[in-house]
Order: C-alpha cells, then structure tokens, then sequence
C-alpha cells in the first residue's frame, strides 16, 4: 500500500498559507519535531511560538494570539489538544468563536500504532462534537490534509484536523477536489445499503465493498471527512436510496461518525445501522494492520456488518 | 484619565457603590472578590490604560484580563464609567439576553477584551496578545488581574514560564491577594505561600504593593512599565469585601447576595451617592 505523511502534508501546507498570509503562525508544545516542522521554524522562526510540553498553555496562548487577529495553528498530539486542554479549547477557543486551527496527530488507534494506549486517541473527535463551534475534518490521506488545511484557513473560526501517524495510506489522487461540509461517494455500486467511512482506514472500506460486489451485495460508499458542520441532507439521501447503513471509523464507537450517522438514522431516515469502530476497550501497541484487524475494524468486519444491516432491512 | 488619587477614589467608591447595587438586583454574585480588585481596575482605566470607549477593538488598545472572572461587577461597572454601554444596563446584570453575563463574554459585553472566568488562564491568552502584537507592530501592554487563590492552577506558571522566554516587558500582572478563596484562606486550602519568591523564581519582576492604595498602584505601574526586557508581577495586598466593614475579611461574603437591609447599610457605609 503506498504511504504518505500527513503531518509533512500539513507543515508544507502552512508553509504555502503562511508565505502568502503575515497573520499565519505556529503553536507548539515541543511538537515541533512531531509536527516535521521544522522547515517551518526555519522559515518563519519570528512566527513560530515554542511553549514548551504545555497543551494548556499553548490552547490559551493561541487563544490570544487569535483575538488580536492572528491566524495560530497548534499541532500536537490529538489527545494533548483535545484532552489535557480540553476546557481551554472549549471556553476560550470555541466559545468566543476564536480563529485558532488545532491540529491532532495520532488521531485513531492505528495511528498511534506501536506507541500504545497512551498515544492512540480514539476519543478526540467524541469530545469535539460535544462541544459547539467548532469546524471538525477527519482527512482521509496527505493530499486530503492539504486541501484540508487550505479549506480550514478560509474559514474564520476554530477548527480541528485529524492527521495520523506520518506512515498514513493514500486513498485519493493528488487534484482530487475537497469540499469542507460535503460528504461524498466514491464508489456506487449500487443501493443494497451504504457503507459510511473516513480517515486513514477508507481502503479498507474500499476493499470491502468491492469483495461484496463479488459476492452480488452492491453497496454504495461514502466518505464523510466533516464531522460538523455535518452534510446531514446528502447523508438523508442516500440513507433513502439505500435503506440500509453500516459506518466504519478508527476511532472509539461512540461519539464519532457512528454516533453522527445514528442521529441522522433516528432523527431524518430510519434503518438499520451496523457500526464498525473501536467498540469502547483500550487496545495496545502494534503494526497497523494486524491492530486494525484484532479489534474488529478489519475487511472481514466491514463485510459481516453490511450483512447484518441488510439482513435487518424491511 | 487623571493622576489625581483623591478622584479617583472617588470613582472607585462609585464603583463599589455599583457592585453592591448589581449583585443585589441580580440575585447573585460574588460581592466579597469584585470589591477587593475595585482600587487596581479603577486605577488602570481611569488612570493609566490606552482606550477608547467609543472603539472598542481599537487594536491598538491595551488589553485588560480580569483572569479571576467571577470579579466582573467590578469590571461592568468600571466599563458602564469609562462609556462603553449606558450605566442603566449594569441592573441586568446575570439576567436572560443581557449583555452582562455571570462571567465576562468578549463577545457580548463592549469593552471586555477576554471571556473568562474559568480560573488560571489569564496570563497565558495575554502572552499571546503580547507576541501577537509585537508580530503586529502594536505597541500596547496588557494588564491582567488574577486572583491569589487562582495561583494554585497549573496553566499560570506554565504561562509565567512563556511570559519570561518571550521577555513580555509588556505584560503586567496584578495579584489580588486578598488571602481567601471558596474553601476559605488560601494557606489553609494549598500550599501556595510564599506567593512572590515563586515569581522571582521564574524570572518576573516583582513588587510588593498595597493594593488599596492607588498611589502606590500607579507607582508600581510605572516601575512595571520602565522595565522592558522581562514580565513584571505586583502582589498586591488586599481585602476581601474591601469597603464595606460587614464584609470586610468576612469570607462568606465570597459568593452571596446582600438583602435590601444590607445594601441600604453598604451603601451608607461607602458615602457618596
């Protein structure tokens, strides 16, 4: 499978924003180095603010930055944002509305990989949804981050980016547009259910949904890359052409794309719903894969799960 | 703006006059914090910061950080003073739609620079306001107010620490240290004391001040401004429910309400009308 670093994506992205836009900066806890930031430190080392291993700080600092009308980005961790500074992203980025973008790295337990649990945050976008105001994207590759991060930076307000491990599989093509907000299809091969994914894990559901063409279930596969603001009408409509539902996520089960696509089922199109995520244990270290697979986000999942919401259809 | 100490405390017993009046009206409040910080926040609006009421975001403003929020009668009524919303608003304070939320909402209020109110943030979203400045070409200072008590949050010295690497000469903090928080008086709740050696520790300049006496507010303000190369702190020696004797060093006056009796008793004890 071939591989490409999202965390260098983001940094060479900032990098472009920052040439063009003086307001443009960089916030980091000591994650400069996660960040592959460095070029960015040498180019623009006056607009680049090291706080040292202080989340909370950082969150703060950027919140000030913001109010006399800079544009911070703070990248560390995802559970250093979005846990340890939780409150600080909560009343002083999100509540005033603040233009800070955050930055997650590690987003998802496969992500973490062979750090183990203490680094493999499959929690963050649950917390960020229940928190309001803040703009929420799950890219699914490298090219998508740049394009990610461009959308982002147009948008005054706060904003968080899941970006992975620096070893993160390619699913799209480099000009493959993106649009902040929509969900879209990338496969149709029919309407038996639809198979809802994003994040590094998307060529699994790839592959799944192509072994069930083989075996004559046709599923239509779509990718929802923003969490909020949710695309909840284009979900509604292919809930109502496909009748069934299946999501598949790294991350825990509750509170992410799984959690938002029930809402949709319960709230605008009722049917059946499988959902394949981290479901609710820590998991541990390991290679990716083999990880994905011992906890119940593998091919074979997918495909058990399209079965049960079809089997489940009226 | 004026030097001349005799008027402004004669704005700083309006302004006490107005704390008591709105945490009456209200229902809620925190009377016994609002009054101890009321000698520097007048101070620093009526006396020293770069403002102008009529333009709020003017970006080359000083900023102001009521870091220990609960405080914000105080603040209210000292930006009712200064003209950046009519007096007759401050009675709807805490109420449904008003402009003068529990804790300060920049967004709601003109003249408020920060949301706060969740304590030990202050100092690290005015580090940021100093380097975003200096990136700007602003020339401004930031003036934060924190609580003692407040000191026990992580996030400040984590912040104290940024202030110091980033030589924010800019950057002045006064502590309100009125010696007591919720649970009661601050040695007995944490191990915060000694409060000033901490700071000299993290390479602050620091003062010792009274802070109920305004001349030596605006005396330290000046020592804390000649300084250029490193943040400046004030501990300031205060007290809680300053200036009106029944709830003066009286911490059940922290959070409460003062009935229709003891407002009349507040009032006529402040003088003035």
């Amino acid at each position: 499978m071939k591989l490409e670093n999202t965390r260098v994506a983001f940094t060479e992205t900032l990098m472009e924003l920052a040439a063009k836009d003086p307001a443009v900066c960089l916030v980091s806890s000591d994650s400069i180095k996660a960040l592959r930031a460095d070029p960015f430190m040498e180019k623009f080392p006056e607009r680049t603010y090291e706080v040292g291993i202080a989340e909370q700080n950082a969150v703060g600092l950027a919140a000030g930055l913001a109010s006399c009308g800079m544009i911070p980005f703070f990248g560390t961790y995802a559970g250093f944002i979005t846990m340890r500074a939780c409150e600080q992203v909560r009343t002083f980025v999100c509540y005033p509305g603040l233009n800070v973008k955050l930055v997650g790295l590690n987003g998802g337990m496969a992500s973490g990989e062979r750090e183990g649990v203490t680094h493999q945050f499959f929690e963050d976008i649950g917390i960020l949804r229940s928190i309001p105001g803040t703009t929420i994207v799950v890219p699914a590759d490298a090219s998508q981050v740049r394009h990610a991060v461009r959308a982002v930076a147009k948008v005054p307000g706060p904003a968080y980016i899941r970006l992975g491990s620096g070893r993160d599989p390619v699913t799209f093509e480099d000009d493959c547009p993106f649009e902040l907000g929509k969900m879209r299809v990338l496969r149709e091969y029919g309407s038996d259910l639809a198979i809802f994914g994003n994040g590094f894990i998307l060529p699994r559901v790839l592959e799944a949904a192509e072994r069930l063409k083989s075996d004559g279930i046709k599923a239509t596969v779509v990718e929802v890359h923003t969490l909020r603001p949710l695309d909840v009408g284009g979900i509604a409509g292919v809930l109502k052409r496909t009748g069934a539902a299946v999501t598949v996520e790294d991350h825990n089960i509750n509170g992410a794309l799984g959690s938002a696509i029930a809402e949709v089922i319960a709230e605008e199109m009722p049917c059946p719903l499988t959902r394949v995520a981290l479901r609710d244990v820590f998991p541990g270290s390991g290679h990716p894969d083999p990880l994905l697979d011992y906890y119940g986000i593998g091919v074979k999942d997918i495909m058990e799960a399209a079965r049960r919401s079809i089997s489940r259809k009226q | 703006m004026t030097q001349d100490v005799r008027e402004l405390n004669n704005i700083a017993r309006q302004i006490r006059r107005d704390v008591v009046t709105m945490i009456h009206l209200a229902g809620d409040g925190h009377p016994g914090p609002s009054l101890s910080c009321v000698d520097i926040v007048t101070s620093l609006y009526f006396s020293v910061m770069r403002t102008d009421p009529k333009n709020p975001r003017w970006a080359d403003r000083d900023r102001f950080i009521l870091s220990k929020g609960h405080a914000c009668p105080t603040l209210y009524a000292v930006l009712a003073r200064k003209g950046y919303f009519p007096v007759s608003e401050l009675p709807t304070l805490r109420s449904l739609n008003s402009k003068l939320q529990g804790h300060p909402d920049m967004n709601k209020t003109p003249g408020i620079d920060t949301t706060s109110g969740s304590l030990g943030n202050g100092i690290s979203i005015g580090v940021g306001m100093i380097l975003a400045g200096r990136q700007q070409k602003h020339d401004y200072h930031v003036y934060v107010v924190t609580g003692d008590g407040e000191l026990e949050e992580g996030i400040v010295w984590e912040a104290a620490m940024s202030a110091k690497k980033y030589k924010a000469g800019r950057m002045i903090v006064f502590i309100d240290n009125n010696g007591m928080q919720s649970g009661g008086a601050i040695e007995v709740v944490s191990g915060i004391a000694p409060i000033l050696p901490k700071w000299e520790a993290f390479g602050w300049h620091c003062q010792e001040i009274d802070g109920h006496d305004i001349g030596q507010i605006l005396a330290a303000v000046k020592a804390a401004q000649a300084v250029k190369d490193a943040p400046s702190v004030i501990l300031s020696h205060t007290v809680k429910g300053k200036g009106i004797p029944f709830m003066e060093h009286n911490n059940a006056w922290h959070k409460a309400v003062p009935t229709k009796e003891q407002l009349a008793e507040a009032l006529a004890a402040l003088g003035g009308e």
